[in-house]
């Protein structure tokens, strides 16, 4: 058996300075090529998985391991975990005034192909690379031109996660609550993006709450996420018994 | 008659008796009375040069002739070592030369130390719009010693000028005091910059005094990084009506250096405007001082002076000290001060990180977005590069 993209195990995580658990035992495997969605309602703790497995300061993992193409990733830096091919596409990107779209873009490839002891890319190739997805992503140029994030909307700020998604080429897309904010339009330009990203040896979790975009990104599994862990497993159908139920069917709670 | 008695200080001691080297009696018997400026002397309550400067070099700066290095291709050069004129380009419609000074004394003590130790004025009169900017480097050269310039700009009616002053020097534990005069006349546009490139020790009192007159437009941009302690006192008089006036600051400071600005900018006559806008980066236990007074006289209707000065903090005891003042006795005048402080955003750079981008590249790439537009007035290449790589330099030598 070949060795799993993500391998989470146990994983018990608290806030940092507090005594707050909020992952309770997460076991979860996603193999090469799969496509798993997380769902669970708000403050079940998937946001914190997320930023957990990208490796945001502030969380203190106290139990539990996580193995990111078999190599221990809680050790590694948010930067390396980048370059060793991990992506999240963030609920809320951020916006950094003074810094350009471009600058950034090239910025980040660069230091990732650093990082693996690749050469840095050519400035008309990187030109290329970007105008080539922005394309496919009805991105246009003049947004690029702009900082990063900055007086985007809600739709050009996913679409631009995902821009960034497909010039990185990860091997595993974390996508946060990435149809919060979208209208069917963009929902619809946004997941023909990530479905063009599904490879064989690309894996990704997708985090929702709602059913609906996994109607546009089908999952191949659907975990149920309640109070900090994995409460039930199971196929596509999953979710549109979810749908139909309800959380509390799941975990036990009156919605 | 109510009687001080202060006991001076070893520095002050050795700075009167410079002084009275220099031939400045007036100025000595001030600072034997008073002592340097101290905390309860409102002007330098956060840079207490009692505390601040106790130890100062022995001798004053002696005349040399040496010419350093140029920095900048195709600007005309002027070179100024230890106070003294040594050599001025021939620069069609301006004339340079160097003339006493009558000695005078006044309140501040620092002002007072700047008029003694000068032994000259040298005076630029510009009478026609400039192609290329004048770079005059100010060096202060030999070994540890005390040093002044005294520096008088006149420009004529209409005329376009840049000047870029550069405060050079070696000797590690040099104190020296630059004074500049601008008369920025009706109609004309200046723009005036200071570098600082002391030695790593130096102690640096700069006054710069502008008198506006109407529709002057003058933008000037200093820089405070290379020091170990330094002041630039801006005074700014709007004369004239239809004046405007931006004046910028970059600060970039470690370890215990400590950099004061202080600003004192009056629109006395109606419908003026100016800007402040000052920015500073300070880690280890640095300390930046942000002094900015706007007054607007009575019958200064229509004055727009929008002061803002930002702090970046990247160490837990680096500080950054910020007064705003503003004394306004018009009524109708838009006048607004901000000022903010904090740290880098840990969002912003955890979002960097997460796209592979190391925490020191990523911290860089958020303090020059903190200083992005601070350096978008500066239409120069050559200066504007300078700049750019002065930052570059700095994170360098923190990382």
């Amino acid at each position: 058996m070949t060795t799993p993209i993500l391998e989470i195990k146990n994983l018990h995580v608290k806030v940092e300075d507090e005594d707050k658990q909020i992952l309770k035992g997460v076991d979860l495997t996603l193999p090469a090529g799969e496509v798993h969605a997380i769902m669970g309602r708000n403050g079940s703790g998937k946001s914190t998985l997320s930023y957990v497995l990208a490796g945001k300061e502030g969380y203190e993992v106290t139990e539990g391991q996580v193995l990111f193409m078999g190599e221990d990733l809680l050790e590694m830096g948010a930067d390396e975990r980048a370059a060793a091919g991990l992506f999240l596409a963030f609920q809320y990107p951020i916006e950094i005034p003074g810094v350009a779209t471009m600058t950034f873009l090239k910025a980040a490839l660069n230091a990732q192909r650093k990082t693996r002891g690749e050469e840095e890319l050519k400035i008309p190739d990187f030109m290329k690379l970007v105008k080539d997805a922005a394309n496919q992503l009805e991105i246009n140029q003049d947004m690029l031109k702009r900082p990063l994030n900055v007086g985007f909307s809600g739709g050009e700020k996913k679409r631009a996660e995902i821009l960034q998604m497909a010039l990185m080429q990860p091997s595993l897309c974390v996508l946060d609550e990435t149809d919060s904010g979208l209208d069917i339009d963009a929902l619809k330009v946004v997941s023909d993006g990530v479905n063009h990203l599904r490879d064989a040896n690309r894996s990704m979790l997708v985090i929702t709450h709602y059913q609906r975009l996994l109607n546009y990104i089908v999952p191949d599994r659907v975990h149920v996420f309640s109070d900090g862990r994995v409460v039930e497993s199971g196929d596509r159908e999953l979710a549109l018994e979810l749908e139909k139920k309800g959380y509390a069917e799941f975990d036990g709670t009156a919605a | 008659m109510e009687q001080h008695i202060v006991k001076l200080t070893d520095a002050e001691n050795q700075l009167a008796d410079l002084l009275q080297a220099a031939g400045a009696a007036d100025a000595k018997a001030a600072l034997t009375e008073h002592g340097l400026p101290h905390r309860r002397i409102e002007e330098y309550h956060y840079t207490d040069l009692r505390t601040l400067l106790r130890d100062v070099p022995a001798e004053l700066a002696k005349a040399n002739d040496d010419l350093p290095s140029e920095q900048f291709n195709g600007f005309s050069r002027v070179v100024i070592v230890n106070g003294k004129l040594v050599h001025a380009d021939a620069i069609d419609g301006v004339e340079i030369k160097s003339v006493d000074v009558a000695k005078k004394v006044g309140d501040d003590q620092i002002i007072n130390l700047m008029d003694g130790f000068a032994q000259s004025q040298i005076e630029i009169s510009i009478s026609k719009s400039l192609n290329k900017p004048i770079h005059i480097a100010q060096v202060h050269a030999g070994a540890d010693s005390v040093a002044a310039s005294k520096l008088k700009v006149t420009s004529a009616d209409g005329v376009e000028a840049t000047i870029i002053e550069t405060f050079e020097g070696q000797n590690d534990r040099g104190l020296r005091f630059a004074d500049c005069a601008m008369d920025v006349a009706a109609n004309s546009n200046l723009l005036h910059l200071q570098l600082d490139q002391n030695a790593t020790g130096a102690r640096q009192f700069v006054q710069n005094c502008y008198d506006l007159h109407e529709k002057a437009n003058l933008r000037t941009f200093v820089t405070h990084a290379n020091f170990q302690l330094g002041r630039t006192d801006v005074k700014a008089e709007f004369k004239g009506e239809g004046a405007h006036a931006d004046f910028a600051g970059l600060t970039l400071l470690m370890d215990k250096q400590h950099g004061d600005f202080t600003l004192n900018v009056n629109h006395a006559v109606p419908n003026t405007t100016s800007t402040e806008s000052f920015k500073s980066i300070v880690r280890d236990r640095a300390k930046a001082i942000f002094q900015g007074k706007i007054i607007v006289a009575p019958d200064a209707q229509k004055t727009d002076a929008q002061m803002m000065s930002q702090g970046l903090l990247l160490s837990e005891r680096a500080e950054v000290l910020v007064k705003p003042e503003l004394e306004i006795f018009a009524d109708d005048v838009l006048c607004a001060h901000g000022a903010t402080c904090g740290e880098l955003d840990a969002d912003a750079l955890f979002y960097l990180m997460s796209r592979g981008i190391p925490r020191a590249e990523a911290e860089s790439m958020l303090i020059k977005a903190f200083l992005a537009e601070l350096f978008d007035e500066i239409e120069d290449e050559q200066i504007h590069a300078k700049l750019e790589n002065r930052v570059d330099a700095w994170l360098a030598a923190t990382e």
